[in-house]
């Protein structure tokens, strides 16, 4: 092997929630980038093959070329002067960048949010109101001979979810993997995910909810008028014979995506689902999982639950936690106005947020965190360009499942780490702080 | 004269003001009354420096100004009457307790949230959550009443206890949902799902609405408590047809996948005289 040829075995792919551990990678470090990703589907391949180093500057204020330390003077003094701040994005980033801007969001008492309120939010209500029965993908794996897919298309969007856990792969339990596991598949059309179902359930474009209702009152011998046929577009009997299907199996999991917790209903309809899964435990075991899209979403809602107690939408403006999704999740606290600085991590809400709320992000100092150029980095007043996490830089990310795996890098970066950066802004923030003994006073200097 | 806080200085962030309340204004002076403390976003401030406060508490206080961005007035109020010439924030009359609040214009979401007793009226529109239970919670208003006369928005009474919503013209998705028991009369329509999750309690409305298929028809009749009620909100100036009084009523009960104890009243329009 040449010289400037370097293998990294059992690397980590951070481009889904399934966060692939089995990486094989060949890195050119010559050309600092990942020639060949073994084990890697389709989309961690490209995930894989993307990440080279690019030549933007480390760091800008208005656009302009600045230091790194420049920078980091400008962004904490826009934090420490803002009186409603807000902290979004983390879900692309390592759980101890993370820590840190949690740290930072605590001394300025400031509102954090992830990426999950606009993805499984819905489901983190669901999951305080109505609880969750659990499991790993590994029990998924060794167990599960019944696997319901809601919502979402894992065969696209997660592919090696069918064959490390799921559909294909064989288990402790499940030696013949497909043939001893029943898979149904519930979404409003066909999808790539479709054919590895035995039984697909196509239901009327927002009727999630009623479906979930009617099925848990058939799991619990309740009364049901007839007209949900016509609501759902389910005939009574496919689910009669799924919900004894449901009672009978030795392990069964409800896996559901984004087409049951961004429809009409929301929260209701996961919790519908998590509610149905709690049901069915009065016959045989049976859980729920949320399919997570971004790499380490999981370890931002692990993260904030660990610090504040709950997974997003925490208000810390009093000097204690406060959850209200709706009152501190970012589309709001933008749409409405409520925001007066932005601290953005690994996201790009200018790119895919109401027109309101990305308006405002015009209107107030943001503060950019990113490995690629975003929209937001361009509307940015002080915008950091950043290693990438599992590529560039280690550390800690958590799997859909909730368990935590180490990142193992294949190359360096010129850039600093999201943590790096964070953890200057999180120092200068603090000696800022102390320096104001009476804050307004400060604030009208400024 | 009446005790009025006139906004003089419109706030740049989010505001909590709990302490624009009846109870904690209406035995104060106006300089002790302007140096109550407020929290604007993340800094400290007092009443004086965003109000002008002029008066004494003659059994109400007026606050003016668009208090959109004001949260928490009347929370935890248990006397007087608290007028509101304009739109008030979210968290209007959080757990209030008594008295009355009266908000000519809009109100954010989450009015009368886990409310215990007293009485509050919206000349406008609400957002959501009206009259329900914080998130977490699982229990809702446990009494007083809340009365809107434009629309409000979803989860109206969402684990409601007790007490009565009354709403005037449409209210959301998921009104109802989680109730134990009371009373939410939806004059205009209702959303989606209303009464999901409903152990006991009556939802109402005037117009057809399409139920969740755990809710099952029971009998045409006319319920005399009904006629009370609506008698009632006429009698607090909320549009009340006589045809409504006098009507009958489609009664279906559910939720079955609860305890089916729960009520959905629809005014039988084909049997409008
Ligand atoms: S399934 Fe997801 S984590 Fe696994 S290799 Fe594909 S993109 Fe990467």
């Amino acid at each position: 092997m040449a010289e400037n040829i370097r293998t990294v075995e059992h690397a980590t792919c951070t481009f889904c929630g399934c966060v692939c551990d089995d990486m094989n990678l060949t890195v050119d470090l010559d050309k600092h980038c990942i020639t060949k990703a073994e084990n890697a589907c389709v989309l961690g391949k490209a995930w894989f093959a993307e990440h080279t180093i690019e030549n933007r500057p480390a760091a800008t204020i208005d656009g302009r070329e600045v230091g790194v330390d420049e920078a980091v003077e400008e962004a904490a003094r826009i934090l420490v002067n803002a009186r409603f701040p807000i902290i979004y994005g983390l879900s692309d980033t390592t759980c101890e960048a993370q820590r840190e801007a949690l740290a930072i969001g605590d001394l300025i008492h400031g509102t954090i949010d992830t990426t999950t309120s606009v993805c499984h939010g819905p489901s983190g209500i669901a999951f305080q109101g109505v609880g969750e029965s659990t499991m790993t993908l590994g029990e998924v794996k060794n167990r599960a001979d019944l696997v319901i897919f809601w919502g979402g298309n894992p065969g696209e969007a997660h592919p090696r979810l069918f064959s490390r856990y799921a559909v294909t792969t064989k288990g402790m339990y499940i030696p013949n993997g497909k043939k001893d596991r029943y898979i149904v598949s519930v979404d409003v059309r066909r999808t790539q995910s479709t054919p590895v179902a035995n039984l697909f359930i196509q239901v009327k474009p927002g009727a999630d909810f009623e479906l979930l209702w009617a099925l848990r009152a058939l799991v619990r011998g309740r009364r049901l008028d007839p007209s949900v046929e016509e609501r759902t577009g389910v005939k009574l009997d496919t689910m009669k014979q799924l919900v004894e299907r449901m009672k009978t199996c030795r392990y069964g999991v409800l896996f559901f995506g984004m087409g049951l917790t961004m429809t009409r209903g929301r929260h209701f309809n996961s919790g519908a689902l998590l509610a149905l899964a709690t049901d069915l435990n009065e016959f045989t075991h049976f859980v729920a999982k949320p399919v997570r899209g971004h790499g380490n979403v999981t370890g931002a809602d692990n993260v904030v639950s660990w610090t504040t107690g709950y997974p997003f939408g925490v208000n810390l403006s009093r000097g204690y936690p406060r959850f209200n999704p709706g009152e501190f999740t970012t589309v709001d606290t933008l749409s409405r106005g409520d925001a007066d600085a932005a601290l953005i991590i690994a996201s790009d809400p200018a790119a895919n947020f109401p027109k309101a709320a990305i308006e405002h992000l015009h209107r107030i100092p943001v503060i950019a965190l990113d490995p690629k150029a975003t929209e937001t980095g361009k509307l940015a007043r002080v915008a950091f360009c950043t290693a990438t996490y599992g590529i560039n830089v280690g550390g800690t990310v958590y799997r859909m499942d909730d368990v935590p795996i180490t990142l193992r890098p294949a190359f360096e970066s010129p850039y600093p780490s999201d943590q790096e950066v964070l953890t200057a802004i999180k120092n200068r923030v603090r000696e800022l702080l102390n320096k104001k003994a009476k804050p307004k006073e400060a604030r009208k200097a400024a | 004269m009446s005790l009025t806080l006139a906004l003089r200085v419109a706030p740049q962030v989010p505001m909590e003001a709990e302490a624009l309340t009846f109870d904690r204004v209406a035995d104060l002076s106006e300089s002790d009354i302007a140096a109550l403390p407020l929290l604007h976003g993340n800094e400290k401030a007092a009443v004086g420096d965003f109000f002008k406060v002029s008066g004494r508490a003659n059994g109400e206080v007026h606050l003016e100004g668009d208090l959109g961005r004001v949260k928490y007035l009347g929370a935890g109020m248990s006397r007087g009457r608290l007028v509101i010439h304009g739109n008030a924030g979210m968290h209007l009359g959080s757990a209030m307790i008594g008295g009355e609040i009266l908000v000519k214009g809009n109100a954010g979401d989450w009015v009368g949230p886990e409310m215990l007793g007293g009485r509050i009226i919206i000349t406008g529109n609400a957002g959501h959550m009206v009259g329900s239970a914080h998130r977490g919670g699982t229990i809702g208003m446990r009494g007083g009443e809340i009365i809107i006369h434009g629309n409000a928005g979803n989860e109206t009474g969402n684990g409601m206890r007790n007490g009565l919503i009354a709403i005037g013209g449409n209210s959301g998705d998921f009104t109802g949902v989680n109730m134990r028991a009371g009373t939410i009369m939806a004059l205009g329509g209702l959303g989606w799902r209303s009464g999901a999750g409903m152990v006991r309690g009556s939802i109402v409305s005037m117009q057809p609405a399409e139920l969740l298929p755990t809710f099952s028809y029971d009998c045409d009749y006319r319920p005399v408590y009904l006629r009370l009620y609506l008698l009632y909100l006429r009698e607090l100036g909320m549009a009340v047809e006589d045809a409504w009084i006098e009507g009958e009523y489609r009664r279906y009960s559910g939720d079955s996948v609860e305890l089916n104890r729960g009520e959905i009243l629809l005014l039988n329009r084909q049997k409008l005289s």
